[in-house]
């Protein structure tokens, strides 16, 4: 019982935690939070389910076009629902707009793939087993992930340049930084990040529309309680979330993990309004 | 001096702010509501019920979303709330069965509690943050029907309350449902033309500026909150009367969403607006069947097209009044005289001194041991180069920042700080370095706003236009347009505060801070972006308002306009005081010469 | 009279900008010279910003650019910047989480890997005192320090006018000579330099050619050496001379 409970957390937790990098990658190239990044894993999961299982792919082809859809869509959200507002007066349309894209998404699915969850065909040739590749193909990709990205920060030009136009972006501009190009580049990014996350994950919450709204609150606990932007922040809050989500089922039963877990959100964001890693807010007048 | 008794206006607005206007969508809807049965068609008549009860909730809503700007997008955990409540009191399964009217009532006042903890984080968290926590709200309501077994029946569901003749048939209840919609659309088109609609309006558009004038954001939030929640509530009782019979899953997100699109689509700051929004988005999918499956999906899509394309939706596409061009050459012409009727002589010698005051950011000291009074009826400047410590100054005094040392004392009694709210009732009032207004109100709505903390009516009163509320209207609108008037504005009362220009939006905020009658008036470069002619005309309406007793301080950058009009000068240089003494001492002294050529 | 050389390196011609509705400059012609010091003076709230960032692009502005015989009227800044235009903005603006040299890494993307690299160390070595820190993020820097970095991300693609916005805010007055005696030997090197100052007498001793902008206009033009300039200036900035209108300041 203590082995299903640790291997559905953290499973389900780097699901979360991968949820929670896409929010990240989006944000810290724009300054705001996309409705988008839940989506797109759910999208994931009914791509990889849509490619593979319907249309019969093998696992690698279905996976990289699943990725590239994912790319492809943060692209849309950029262009269409964040570039947009960002030169408004009005900060708060870009929640309006995001919102609606997800939503459109959302619909779309429900319509056209289905408004029942779908199975997920299995991606590895192993049988199912103890540790199973439901559990550690999401904690994989999470780890990849991580790596990825410290590399791509690290040692190249382009993942610099990321971060210079985060942290300031008039300076980076100033330099002569391709700062647009740079900031689709970090939204496909994010587009594939997420995707992965649901293709990973597809065995475990099957390929349903219903994922999205649940990968939209269940990502971004993690950003809220990691602090905004902050990539390790995400990766813990996610796995604590998965640990302690399956503790709460198991203990309460599936409803009162939902609000236990609502509950302990909204206390510790009225507490840390700015998470536990997150940096205070700044002046205003 | 002119000697004028009235003040002579060149409009004349009707005196109750809008007046017929403000009616006009409680009007219609009766009026088009009590017609309808007359066509006898019943299908029509389930829809039409359907849309007041929606409107019921929408029209709440729209306090929170349209007015106070707020993104609280699960809203349809206060539906499903209200409709449990009452059907589970109307059923007499937990417990004996209730009037269905007392079980409105219930369902109202538990709304009105959960509306107020579903709000409570806006004033907290960031604007995302909060529209998640209101998506959490929203599911975990559900979550709880379906488990609370014993009392909702859980998947199962409860029948919903019946209401006694004569609101048992179809068009009985419609006719409810109908009283219920056109009472909502009464009481929030009052609050809308009430200094509680204005206030809101502020904290969403101008939130520093409302607090400058003495707007509390947690009361007013949390106010409209509980009206909201109360309002949503009951619109869930009836929502479950016309279902009949509900489950967890009649309560999906996509009605979290009609209601949320409805308001935005119609326009924030509008009634009728959210209201022909909520009556599209009802009738729309009923009118064509393969529309019903992709309803939310086209929700989706009209909410987009009106963010990116006309963010103030239908109503701004109603607003013709706006679209009148205006006279292209205007000229600002302050009557100073008329300041007398504004700013009452002052009882007593009033004196605003800085004792010692000193501000660190991050390392840097943006202000060291300041020093400065201002006196009564005295205009004081205060000048220096850039990153000098002036604003910061300025913002202390207003209480915006508090100082790591010293303090700022009214008439000796200590001011407190970080309190920039309670500073108009002080009658202290500022303006600011770029003005802060409310784009999307007229002039004389913007300049009302500085009457916000003079009312006297509660919420409750101005929700039933009782008498206090309609005095406090007439006084606001009185000493606005006074105000207006005094700085030469009063031809554009009524123009949309975005279409004017620069200059233009700096007299509208010195009229919004004469409104409080302040002892002391703080400036903050008014005359950044003034013509030549502007700003002697700045200049003489400035002078005459100290001559009336109030001490202004004059922030500025405009060597000729300090020189000009300042009593006394006190320069800064790198957070400290560098000189101060009167106009003509500073003009010659050596120092600050230097301070600014940067010797 | 002062004369520009027969090509200027850049010509502004009625430019006219500002904020939203604020009007902020009105008509600026402006001129400077291949390998000429501009200096651009004038009190605070003047424009002189505004000037700058007009001209690279960060501002959307009316009026004519000509840069290097191009129309560059529309230009953005990463247009104006890959032309041989570079504005250093005020108020040291680097990324503090990045190192010393991702700093100056980052002010050559987009240029060939090698030559990258070379002109990052060319640019190092123009400032040995921050050389020494290249490994350090930029947030161990003091603010004299941060400021030589930001010359340096201006040096890295070799411009041909470096715009530099008030590089000597918050120095102390030995680093405040470092910097500008730093821009006068880009001057000699062949760069041409637009320095927007505070420090009048310290600006006028090395620049070629100053201009007086007070309220969004131009309201002097005169040569560096030109007599009585000091002045000239104070009568420009405050309408009224306080000096003896004779003798030595």
């Amino acid at each position: 019982m203590l082995v299903s409970i640790v291997s559905y957390g953290l499973a389900l937790g780097a699901v979360y935690a991968l949820i929670g990098i896409t929010y990240n990658v989006m944000f810290t190239a724009s300054r705001v939070f996309s409705f988008t990044a839940g989506t797109v894993g759910m999208l994931g999961g009914v791509f990889g389910a849509l490619f593979i299982d319907r249309l019969g792919m093998p696992v690698a082809v279905g996976l990289l076009i699943t990725l590239a859809a994912g790319a492809g869509l943060g692209i849309i959200t950029e262009v269409l629902t964040v570039r947009p507002v960002l030169k408004s007066l009005d900060q708060h349309l870009y929640v309006l707009s995001t919102l609606a894209f997800a939503l459109m998404l959302q619909q779309l699915t429900a319509i056209e793939w289905s408004t029942e969850p779908q199975p997920f065909p299995r991606l590895l040739p192993f049988g199912p087993g103890l540790f199973d590749q439901q559990f550690w193909l999401p904690m994989l990709a999470c780890a990849l992930t991580i790596l990825g990205l410290e590399w791509l920060y690290r040692r190249t030009l382009v993942g610099r340049a990321f971060l210079a136009i985060s942290e300031d972006n008039y300076a980076a501009r100033v330099l002569g930084l391709p700062e647009q190009s740079l900031r689709i580049a970090s939204y496909a990014l994010a587009g594939v990040i997420g995707t992965l996350a649901g293709f990973t994950g597809g065995e475990m919450m099957l390929a349903y529309f219903g994922n999205g709204p649940l990968l939209n609150f269940y990502g971004f606990v993690p950003v809220a309680l990691g602090g905004m932007g902050s990539n390790r922040g995400a990766v813990a809050g996610g796995l604590a979330l998965g640990l302690f989500q399956q503790a709460a089922n198991f203990l309460v039963g599936g409803i009162f993990a939902s609000v236990a877990i609502f509950v302990v959100f909204i206390i510790v964001l009225l507490v840390r309004p700015e998470g536990f890693a997150g940096a205070a807010p700044a002046r205003r007048v | 001096m002119n000697d004028s008794a009235t003040l002579p206006l060149a409009v004349a607005p009707k005196r109750r702010l809008g007046g017929l206007e403000a009616l006009f969508p409680t009007v219609a809807l009766a009026a088009a509501g009590a017609i309808l049965p007359l066509l006898g068609d019943s299908y029509l008549g389930v829809i039409a019920t359907r849309a007041c009860i929606y409107w019921v909730l929408v029209s709440g809503l729209n306090l929170v979303v349209g007015f106070a700007g707020q993104i609280a997008i699960g809203w349809v955990a206060l539906l499903t709330l209200g409709a449990y409540v009452t059907s589970v009191l109307t059923a007499g399964t937990v417990m004996p069965e209730l009037s269905p009217y007392l079980a409105l009532l219930i369902a109202a006042a538990v709304g009105a509690v959960f509306g107020m903890v579903v709000g409570l984080p806006a004033l907290r968290l960031r604007t995302f943050y909060f529209a998640m926590t209101t998506l959490g709200f929203a599911t975990i309501v559900t979550q709880v029907a379906l488990a609370w077994k014993s009392v909702t029946g859980g998947g199962v569901g409860v029948p919903g309350p019946v209401l006694p003749w004569p609101f048992s048939s179809p068009w009985g209840f419609y006719y409810f449902c109908l009283g219920l919609a056109v009472l909502c659309t009464w009481m929030t088109s009052n609050i809308a033309a009430s200094r509680f609609g204005r206030s809101l309006v502020a904290i969403r558009d101008a939130e520093v500026a409302a607090e400058a004038v003495g707007i509390s954001k947690p009361t007013l939030l949390v106010t409209v909150f509980l009206f909201s929640g109360a309002v949503a509530a009951v619109a869930g009782g009836l929502f479950a009367s016309l279902q009949s019979y509900i489950t967890p899953d009649a309560f999906t997100f996509d009605l979290s969403v009609l209601f949320f699109i409805a308001i935005l689509i119609g326009g924030r700051g509008s009634i009728l607006g959210p209201l022909l929004g909520t009556i599209i988005l009802t009738a729309l999918p009923e009118f064509a069947a393969p529309l019903v499956a992709w309803s939310t999906f086209l929700y989706a899509v009209l909410l987009l097209v009106i963010v990116l394309a006309v963010p103030g939706g239908i109503a701004d596409m109603l607003d013709f009044k706006n679209r009148r061009p205006l006279e292209r050459h205007r000229e600002i012409r302050p009557r100073p005289e008329l300041l007398a009727q504004i700013l009452p002589p002052q009882a007593h010698p009033n004196l605003l001194k800085l004792e010692n005051l000193s501000l660190s950011f991050g390392g840097v000291r943006a202000i060291d041991g300041v020093d400065l009074e201002i006196r009564m009826g005295e205009v004081h400047g205060l000048i220096g180069p850039n990153g000098s410590g002036k604003t910061t100054t300025l913002n202390v005094i207003s209480g915006y920042y508090a100082p790591q040392q010293g303090q700022v004392r009214l008439n000796d009694k200590m001011l407190p700080s970080r309190a920039a709210a309670a500073r108009a009732g002080r009658r202290i009032a500022r303006t600011f370095q770029t003005p802060r207004l409310v784009g999307a109100a007229s002039v004389l709505e913007n300049v009302m706003i500085g009457a916000a903390t003079a009312g006297r009516a509660s919420f409750i009163e101005s929700l039933l236009a009782l008498p206090r509320h309609r005095r406090d209207e007439v006084q606001a609108y009185d000493a606005a347009m006074a105000a207006l008037t005094a700085v030469g504005l009063d031809q554009l009362a009524l123009v949309r505060a975005d279409r004017l220009q620069h200059s233009e939006l700096r007299f509208v905020e010195i009229a919004r801070a004469l409104v409080l009658r302040p002892c002391f008036l703080l400036l903050d470069e008014p005359a950044a972006g003034l013509s030549v002619d502007e700003i002697k005309r700045l200049g003489a309406l400035i002078v005459t308002i100290s001559r009336q007793g109030t001490g202004v301080l004059l922030v500025e950058h405009h060597a000729d306009l300090i020189f000009d009009i300042c009593d006394r000068v006190t320069v800064l240089n790198l957070g400290k005081v560098l000189a101060s003494g009167t106009a003509a001492e500073i003009r010659g002294h050596r120092e600050v010469i230097n301070a600014y050529l940067g010797a | 009279m002062p004369t520009s050389a027969p090509d200027p390196l850049l010509q502004i011609s009625g430019l006219s900008t500002g904020y939203g509705k604020i009007g902020v400059l009105h008509g600026i012609d402006l001129t400077v010279g291949p390998g000429e010091m501009v200096a651009l003076l004038g009190p605070n709230g003047a424009g002189k910003t505004t000037l700058l960032r007009a001209i690279s692009g960060l501002l959307p502005r009316s009026g004519r650019v000509r840069f290097a015989g191009k129309d560059l009227s529309g230009a953005s800044p990463r247009d104006m910047v890959r032309a041989g235009l570079v504005h250093v903005v005020e108020g040291h603006r680097v990324f503090t989480q990045l190192t010393v040299f991702d700093n100056l890494l980052l002010a050559g993307y987009g240029m060939p890997r090698r030559e990258r690299e070379i002109k990052v160390e060319e640019a190092l070595a123009f400032f040995p005192e921050i050389a020494a820190k290249r490994n350090d993020r930029a947030v161990t820097l003091s603010g004299g320090q941060q400021q030589m970095l930001a010359v340096a991300q201006g040096l890295v693609r070799h411009p041909r006018l470096l715009m530099l916005d008030e590089p000597s805010a918050g120095l102390s007055p030995v680093l405040v000579d470092r910097v500008l005696a730093a821009a006068g030997r880009l001057r000699d090197g062949g760069t041409a330099v637009l320095l927007v100052e505070q420090l009048i007498e310290k600006a006028l001793r090395i620049a070629d050619r100053v201009y007086a902008l007070v309220r969004g206009s131009i309201v002097l033009e005169a040569a560096g050496n030109e007599p009585n300039l000091p002045s000239r200036l104070e009568q420009a900035y405050f309408g009224h001379s306080l000096r003896p209108p004779s003798g030595p300041s």
